[in-house]
């Protein structure tokens, strides 16, 4: 215990003396969630900005352009009546626009009483292929039916009631947090590891370290130790912009802690056991980054993974990232203890067979 | 833990084997990189491996520190089989690698203190303190070792060697790599660990170091120890006496010398009588001053180390260190 206490110590003086590293592991994560939490944490859902050409300037017209702007779907913005509808479009690169034509108000009045030959028609224009036009489409939409509904005097028959299933009022933060920390779970550790063993190899101070009694499971043990330590660092200031900046809820939770702690074991085993492969940095970190950067995508530290198409979500069921993010998403986010239980056994696993594969397979000797 | 003065232990043991090496073999599929050597280091000597590049001088130092496995033969390090007894072995030795680096974000006072800390050695702060003053670090304790000289690091290296009071000290072409003023002054701290009675065994590439340091040599070459002897022994038994040198006598002054029967050696301008009898060297001299030479100076070289390579291994010297 006295050797590993020894080799935190020492490894950590190294490491927080080394800028990069730091960097990396307390300012990045933070640098991540400030960035994607003003991006996403705004509204609940974009506003698409939608240019309006109001050719009529009627009562019904502004009416119409009122209730678009009711849905919130939408931001209006004003294109000038005299202008050419398409050119302007064009010259001003507007992805989706709507012309109410001249007549607009005349044609609404003669459809309520001859409403088999009269319609009043809007015009839609834009991008198709962009989601803006989508969500513009949908709001121009659902105000045209509710003006139908009025003037035929009627009332829609299908209502929807909403229930909320989460505890509290979630927010953007309150999701991606938790896919933050497994990201650093990853990438602090791993990274870390695999790019020593290469240092270590290549200046000698496996061998170095082969001529002590520091055991191979020990210097593992110590640098987890030291990772687990350095990681409720970073989390600690995550949870702390998390709450300040974004007033997030998710809390860390006594099994979030464990999983925090299961995963560093994981990733700091994983390291080593990349380490077996590595001879010098250069392959270090190109071995970490092809497995480090497909994971931290696939295993949903960013997106979803039910948003996935199936296959990936095959692939992402099988990576060790995955049962950390969805873990600690169940049990600080949704309160869900039992799945959390489950992904941490998972990744205490993973853990097991990466810290004995790495301790076995790292040779500190020459051959 | 104070470093301690061994002598004492050395006065006790003296002529104890601190090493034994019998038929050691190390193979690789594509060449033998130690082939068959048998030498015994004991206690409180300087003990030198000497050879070129490649002779296998590291290969067999890293088998008696338990880094390499070898294919054959016996090897015993204080008493332990290497093999069998590796993990008691490393507990009472000193080991500076070769191209020791030091861990770049660490002081000397905080890499001594680690190191110690690996081997389970309690060591104060004045412990430490004492270690690096023995190595001559005191004024660059708290220094990172990234701004280390590289003279500097090998003592950092060395004062991490001797935390644990090691009976036997590894060190592994401990000046390659370094400036005269640098290795000399290693020279000097090998020196003083060796009047400490430090049982050590010591490689090298430079013929004077070994010859500075070493109370016994085994020249290694492609393998083998191809001879071993202390360093005048060697001398006397393979460097051939004395060598008379006429600087600046030429080619005219050679030819003269042999025209009167004498056997001489033009080596550039100057011309090398060699006698391999010390009796022979005054009456020798009196022939040459009898002899109308033009020349610049006259004078005695005692044979050296590089005299026996050259005999023994056909090595050549470049820029003092021994070419394979």
């Amino acid at each position: 215990m006295k050797r590993i206490l020894a080799d935190v110590t020492a490894f950590g003086r190294q490491y927080l003396r080394s800028r990069v590293g730091t960097f990396f592991a307390l300012a990045f994560p933070v640098i991540l969630i400030l960035l994607f939490g003003s991006i996403f944490s705004q509204s609940a859902t974009p506003q698409v900005p939608l240019y309006v050409q109001d050719k009529d300037g009627t009562p019904t017209s502004q009416a119409f352009v009122l209730a678009l702007n009711k849905t919130t779907l939408i931001a209006y913005r004003a294109m000038p009546p005299d202008v050419d509808f398409v050119g302007y479009i064009h010259d001003h690169s507007i992805n989706v626009a709507l012309q109410i034509p001249l007549g607009f108000q005349d044609d609404v009045n003669r459809s309520r009483t001859d409403r088999n030959t009269t319609t009043a028609n809007v015009t839609l224009a834009g991008d198709q292929s962009q989601s803006s036009y989508g969500i513009a489409a949908s709001a121009v939409g659902a105000v045209a039916t509710e003006f139908n509904f009025r003037l035929a005097n009627a009332g829609p028959v299908i209502g929807i009631k909403t229930i909320p299933v989460s505890v509290r009022q979630l927010k953007y933060i309150d999701l991606f947090l938790p896919g933050i920390i497994g990201f650093t779970v990853l990438t602090t550790p791993m990274f870390g590891m695999t790019s020593i063993c290469a240092e270590y190899r290549t200046r000698r101070f496996f061998k170095l370290l082969a001529t002590t009694k520091l055991s191979k499971a020990e210097w593992l043990a110590a640098k987890v130790g030291f990772y687990v330590l350095l990681l409720f660092l970073s989390v600690a200031i995550m949870m702390l912009v998390g709450v300040v900046v974004f007033g997030m809820q998710a809390t860390l939770t006594p099994l979030a802690v464990l999983l925090i702690i299961a995963g560093t074991f994981e990733f700091t085993s994983l390291g080593m056991v990349l380490g077996i492969f590595v001879r010098d940095p250069g392959t270090g970190e190109a071995l970490a980054n092809a497995i480090g950067f497909p994971m931290m995508f696939l295993a949903g530290s960013f997106f979803p993974i039910d948003a996935m198409p199936s296959f990936l979500q095959t692939i992402a069921r099988g990576l060790p990232l995955t049962y950390i993010n969805e873990g600690l998403r169940a049990s600080m986010v949704f309160g869900n203890e039992g799945t959390a239980l489950t992904y941490l056994l998972v990744t205490l696993g993973f853990a097991v067979v990466f810290f004995v594969v790495g301790t076995r397979g790292l040779s500190w000797k020459s051959k | 833990m104070a470093p301690r003065d061994v002598r004492a232990a050395r006065d006790v043991g003296v002529g104890e084997h601190v090493i034994e090496v019998r038929s050691l073999v190390k193979r690789y599929p594509d060449i033998t990189a130690v082939d068959g050597i048998d030498f015994d280091v004991n206690r409180g000597e300087v003990f030198s491996l000497l050879g070129p590049n490649g002779a296998g001088k590291t290969t067999t130092v890293e088998i008696l520190e338990g880094l390499r496995d070898p294919t054959a033969g016996q090897a015993r390090v204080l008493g332990e089989d290497v093999r069998s007894g590796y993990r008691r072995i490393r507990e009472r030795v000193g080991v500076l690698p070769q191209d020791f680096e030091p861990f770049d974000r660490l002081r000397p006072r905080e890499a001594v203190g680690y190191w110690a800390s690996l081997f389970d050695h309690a060591v104060s702060e004045e412990d430490v303190a004492s270690i690096i003053e023995t190595v001559g670090l005191a004024d660059r304790a708290n220094t990172f070792a990234l701004n280390l000289s590289g003279g500097e690091k090998r003592r950092l290296g060395i004062a991490m060697a001797l935390v644990g009071q090691p009976e036997l000290l590894f060190l592994d072409e401990p000046t390659t790599g370094l400036d005269p003023g640098a290795r000399r002054e290693l020279w000097t701290l090998i020196g003083d660990l060796k009047r400490k009675g430090r049982t050590i065994l010591l490689t090298t590439h430079y013929l004077d170091e070994a010859e500075q340091l070493a109370d016994d040599v085994a020249i290694m070459n492609h393998g083998k120890i191809v001879a071993h002897g202390s360093p005048s022994a060697l001398i006397s038994q393979f460097g051939g006496g004395t060598t008379i040198v006429l600087a600046g006598a030429g080619r005219g002054g050679y030819e003269a010398l042999v025209a009167r029967g004498i056997v001489a050696e033009l080596r550039g301008i100057d011309v090398l009588v060699h006698v391999p009898m010390a009796s022979q060297v005054r009456p020798m001299l009196a022939k040459l001053a009898s002899i109308e030479i033009p020349l610049t100076e006259i004078f005695t070289k005692r044979s050296t180390l590089e005299d026996v390579f050259l005999k023994l291994v056909g090595a050549r010297m470049e820029e003092g260190v021994l070419a394979a």
